[in-house]
């Protein structure tokens, strides 16, 4: 790879204090990642795939060690950043997708898309609703725009969420077990859209348990008790 | 509309229940604030305005009977604008063929189209009387629902019956404006009153003056030299008044009633504040994931900020939108109830724009203020805390909890078993401690207000009923003319019924600055230095004894004047054109607003009146002291004393002077009640908030309790026992408050009404009542949120995030 890298993680440590003491969830982590990789980072449960994610979307911060980001404004540290440069940051640079969808059950579908365009001020109203038309006629969403996200299944609430994390059109997506809660063939059909999005040129990295997902990443990680790990060790 | 601005109006619409309460909550207390201000505003105007329309009398003077001649002198007095004179006579009155009698303030005019003092406002009929016909005050025509055209009888002295036509009612403003104890007034024309056996003279003489008419000290001044021209023609002045044409003699008691009115009313502003802040943090608790959402896709602290205060004015524009029509309406009919007790007319409805813009501001202002620290604290959250609930997954027992644990496990060990399910709704009390306080605080205040007004209303009465003190006789007989004392007493004794009789006198003196100036008239009574007919409150010194000369106990309003002085000091007095150093030997609480009382034994005053064992006014005691007794005495005594020829002025029961009294304190403890319903209304809005928003918390608890097997009616009961146990708890704070809360208020507004702190009486009433209120109050509020948590499914409740 000679492009210069997308995100830089360099020796982070995360420590939660709880009542027993000190809990170390990230012990030291490096991690380099280039434009239009598909990064898999797979572990157990509690391998602290979560707080890693919350450390590259800015939705924790580091005990120590730093993160960098590359942005259209420049090299960007998050760990430097406070709470509403992050937002700020997060809403411009970076889409977010879990598993619970999150999204706000008194908008609609389109204007749960438009809900990022307006906090970051980007679009004009009338063109951010086009925009997200346009991204909801990706996810093949568009008929369903002005229901709520009651009225549509789960696989097709990820679809919302998908868009929504493309709205300010992102240079990196993250997604937090974005197929957990979906039975098998929605979960391929999100994870195919996935795909397609890398082929655009968009950057993913993405936490699973699914070891089946494996061959599909461009590149994949093993997270166990904070640490880069071997698959072996991860997985036993 | 942008997605955020879309996100505040689903916010308001789709708790609609939640929202109805903030919305009341605001309108309540601005409602009350509108009310009282615009109330306040209108009366401050139209109370005086209405006064000074009427052209009252500066100076009132009530004298022994006078002709023409001396009218002419006054009139032509330097400084007098205005004279006119009148006769007053107390007469029976009633409808023709009615049973019951009623004592009317009859007055005889000279001339009703030349009337230019203390004018009347015709409301229906003709404002005018000839012979033979009567004008009926407002006041006396609803006393006795008469009509113009229908036929009012009159007792005469001798016992004899005259019949009048009700000619015309109108409104007097003015003449009886400052006292509480006034008899319903009647006007028939001056050639009436030979019909009615009066002689066509006058005894009350109105003067307006031609300057200086607000001004006070010119006013006194005034009165000392009419009074000395009137005394210096040999007439004899009794009572005198003084009134300042522009303000009302009510003016500033009812200001100070509106103000107190009006610091209760910022206090149910308040009140309902801290039901909205508990609101919005519950609402904000309810919104954190809504608020990590946001920030997770780009929200900054201050674009969320603006989003729930953007709710909060939205809140605040509709509790307007409610409050500002209605407190339009409230405070005019409240002024409106006002000038109809206190006998004036408004202008008329219209809007006051400064209740108005109070109303706005308050409005606005109130649910930034109370929901500011919520909304701040709530969008300051991390987007991790916000989305995983970390915030509110931390809560660790507190010492209530752990103490009830204690308790009832110890209790249990004993062999005392608390059924679970009030264990549980015991516990659940105190989970949300916050919340609980702030309900408490709602709901205590309320009650601490609820019973403190009705310990209010007891102690103005008993003190109104102590002011019967000073009436302890049981008929007071007042003749035209004096009477020797034995002469009187060998008569009145062979009544059968009565027990004793005193004569007293009484004489109008003049207080003198010690640059020989008037500051002010005093009425001196005077009892027989022995008599027990007087059971005085004394605040220091003592009463009158036998062999007083030259000394006067005398009512506190003299600390008006002199607010240093104490027994023991002198006063300069003028009596019967005597200036004298008098010792104030005593100081005495009064009831009534007739300025400046003093006592001094009888037979020093007759001895300088020159009527020494001569009397005019004479107090009998009876044999039973309860009303109907004292009025039948009243009748049987006029009856007996002029079969004997006496020439009877009239015959009253004692306990009749504190009628009027009692009915105007009526009015001011209905404001009271009123504010005080408010109180409690707000402090069970907040009580129903809480446990929706308890109940609306622990959904997921509902649904396991049912999955083991509790019924709904079981749930109902949890939820209900809930409300009832936090009723309970405000409820005992709120009977610890109202003691100082008592003493507060009670010391407020008996120094606005008296001018004096009054004794503070307890009653089981208010507490009584307010426990009964808070128990039906926490039925009703915990109700619909247990008929919500019982009609939820199981499927429902365990799948609710």
């Amino acid at each position: 790879m000679n492009a210069s890298p997308l995100l830089e993680m360099r020796q982070v440590v995360k420590r939660y204090r709880t009542p027993a003491g000190a809990y170390p969830a990230l012990k030291g982590l490096d991690l380099t990642v280039y434009p239009g990789e598909f990064l898999g980072i797979l572990g157990k449960s509690g391998a602290g795939k979560s707080t890693l994610l919350n450390m590259i979307t800015g939705v924790d911060r580091p005990t120590e060690g730093e993160i960098w980001m590359q942005t259209e404004e420049g090299r960007v540290g998050l760990h430097l950043l406070d709470e509403d440069a992050l937002a700020r940051w997060r809403g411009r640079n970076i889409g977010v997708v879990y598993q619970s969808f999150q999204l706000l059950p008194m908008l609609t579908l389109v204007e749960n898309v438009m809900l990022p365009i307006d906090l970051s001020g980007d679009y004009h109203p009338r063109l951010s609703r086009q925009r997200a038309l346009e991204l909801l006629d990706m996810v093949e969403l568009s008929a369903h725009a002005h229901k709520t996200p009651d009225l549509i299944s789960g696989g097709q609430q990820q679809r919302v969420a998908i868009a929504r994390a493309l709205a300010n059109d992102p240079a990196l997506l993250v997604a937090d077990e974005p197929t957990g809660s979906l039975d098998t063939v929605t979960a391929d059909a999100i994870f195919t859209m996935f795909e397609r999005l890398v082929q655009t040129g968009k950057t993913i990295i993405m936490v699973t348990h699914d070891q089946g997902l494996l061959p599909r990443f461009s590149r994949h990680l093993f997270l166990h008790d904070g640490q880069w790990t071997s698959p072996e060790e991860a997985l036993s | 509309m942008r997605p955020r601005w879309k996100k505040v109006l689903a916010d308001l619409w789709d708790n609609k229940a939640r929202s109805l309460l903030v919305i009341f909550s605001i309108a309540i207390g601005v409602l009350a604030i509108g009310v009282i201000t615009g109330t306040y505003i209108i009366i401050d105007t139209d109370m005086s305005l209405n006064y000074a329309a009427h052209n009252p009398a500066n100076l009132e003077l009530r004298t022994s009977s006078f002709d023409e001649d001396l009218l002419a002198t006054i009139r032509h007095h330097r400084g007098v604008a205005a004279a006119e004179a009148r006769r007053v006579i107390p007469l029976r009155v009633r409808p023709q063929g009615a049973a019951e009698w009623t004592t009317f303030d009859v007055v005889a005019m000279q001339d009703f189209a030349a009337n230019e003092i203390n004018l009347l406002t015709p409301l229906s009929g003709r404002a005018a009387a000839e012979r033979g016909e009567v004008v009926l005050e407002k006041d006396a025509a609803e006393r006795t629902g008469l009509q113009p055209g229908d036929q009012i009888e009159v007792h005469l002295p001798d016992g004899a019956i005259r019949t009048l036509t009700v000619s015309g009612i109108v409104l007097d403003p003015t003449t009886s404006a400052a006292d509480f104890l006034a008899a319903p007034l009647a006007y028939i024309h001056l050639d009436t009153l030979p019909d009615l056996h009066q002689p066509q003279t006058f005894n009350r003489l109105y003067v307006t003056l031609e300057s200086g008419q607000d001004d006070l000290t010119h006013i006194r001044a005034m009165m000392a030299e009419i009074k000395q021209k009137v005394e210096s023609n040999g007439y004899a002045v009794g009572l005198t008044r003084q009134s300042l044409t522009h303000q009302h003699p009510l003016a500033d008691i009812v200001n100070a009633v509106l103000g107190i009115l009006l610091a209760l009313g910022v206090l149910i502003l308040f009140l309902s504040s801290s039901l909205i802040a508990n609101t919005l943090s519950a609402l904000l608790q309810q919104h954190m994931r809504h608020i990590g959402v946001m920030k997770l896709v780009g929200g900054r602290n201050r674009q969320i900020l603006a989003l729930y205060l953007a709710l909060m004015l939205a809140f605040g524009g509709l509790a307007l939108a409610i409050a500002v029509p209605l407190g339009g309406r409230g405070a005019y009919a409240l002024a409106d109830f006002t000038a109809e007790e206190l006998g004036f007319t408004l202008q008329g409805y219209r809007i006051v724009p400064l209740a108005m813009g109070v109303q706005v501001l308050v409005g606005i202002l109130v649910p930034l203020i109370a929901g500011l620290g919520p909304v701040i604290s709530g969008t300051r959250v991390t987007v991790l805390q916000a989305i995983s609930g970390v915030q509110y997954a931390n809560q660790q027992d507190g010492w209530v909890e752990r103490t009830l644990l204690r308790l009832t496990s110890g209790l249990d060990r004993r062999g005392l078993h608390i059924p679970q399910p009030i264990l549980l709704s015991i516990r659940n009390t105190f989970r949300n401690k916050r919340r609980l306080r702030l309900t408490l605080f709602t709901l205590t205040m309320g009650g601490a207000i609820f019973i403190s007004v009705f310990n209010v209303r007891v102690s103005l009465y008993r003190f109104v009923e102590q002011t019967g003190n000073y009436f302890l006789a049981d008929v007071t007989l007042d003749f035209n003319r004096s009477y020797r004392l034995d002469k009187v007493e060998s008569y009145i004794m062979q009544v059968p019924g009565v027990e004793a009789v005193e004569g007293w006198t009484y004489a109008n003196a003049q207080l003198l600055t010690s640059d020989g100036r008037t500051a002010d008239n005093i009425n001196i009574l005077a009892p027989p230095a022995r008599s027990t007919l007087v059971e005085p409150l004394l605040v220091e010194g003592r009463w009158m004894q036998p062999g007083d000369v030259r000394k006067i106990v005398i009512s506190e309003s003299i600390w008006d004047y002199y607010p240093d002085l104490h027994s023991g000091d002198t006063l300069r007095l003028k009596i019967n054109g005597k200036e004298e150093e008098w010792e104030v030997v005593g100081i005495f609480k009064f009831v009534g607003i007739e300025g400046l009382l003093g006592y001094t034994p009888y037979e020093y005053l007759s001895r300088i009146k020159h009527t020494v064992n001569r009397s005019y006014s004479y107090r009998v005691v009876t044999l039973y002291h309860d009303r109907p007794y004292q009025e039948a005495m009243s009748k049987r005594l006029d009856a007996y004393m002029r079969d004997q020829g006496f020439d009877v002025h009239q015959a009253r029961a004692g306990l009749s002077s504190l009628d009027d009294a009692s009915d105007s304190l009526d009015v001011l403890i209905t404001f009271l009640l009123i504010m005080a319903l408010l109180t409690a209304s707000v402090g069970g809005m907040g009580l129903a908030g809480t446990m929706g928003m308890n109940v609306l918390e622990r959904t997921r608890e509902i649904g396991i309790l049912r999955a083991i097997g509790a019924t709904d009616a079981r749930i109902m009961g949890l939820v209900i026992a809930e409300g009832m146990f936090i009723g309970l708890i405000s409820w005992a704070l709120a009977v610890a408050l109202s003691f100082p809360f008592s003493y507060l208020l009670s010391g407020i507004v008996s120094r606005a009404i008296f001018n004096t702190p009054i004794e503070v009486i307890f009653t089981p009433l208010g507490f009584g009542l307010w426990l009964l209120l808070v128990i039906v109050l926490s039925t009703i509020a915990s109700t619909l949120p247990a008929r919500n948590a019982a009609r939820l499914t199981i499927r429902e409740v365990l799948a609710y995030e």
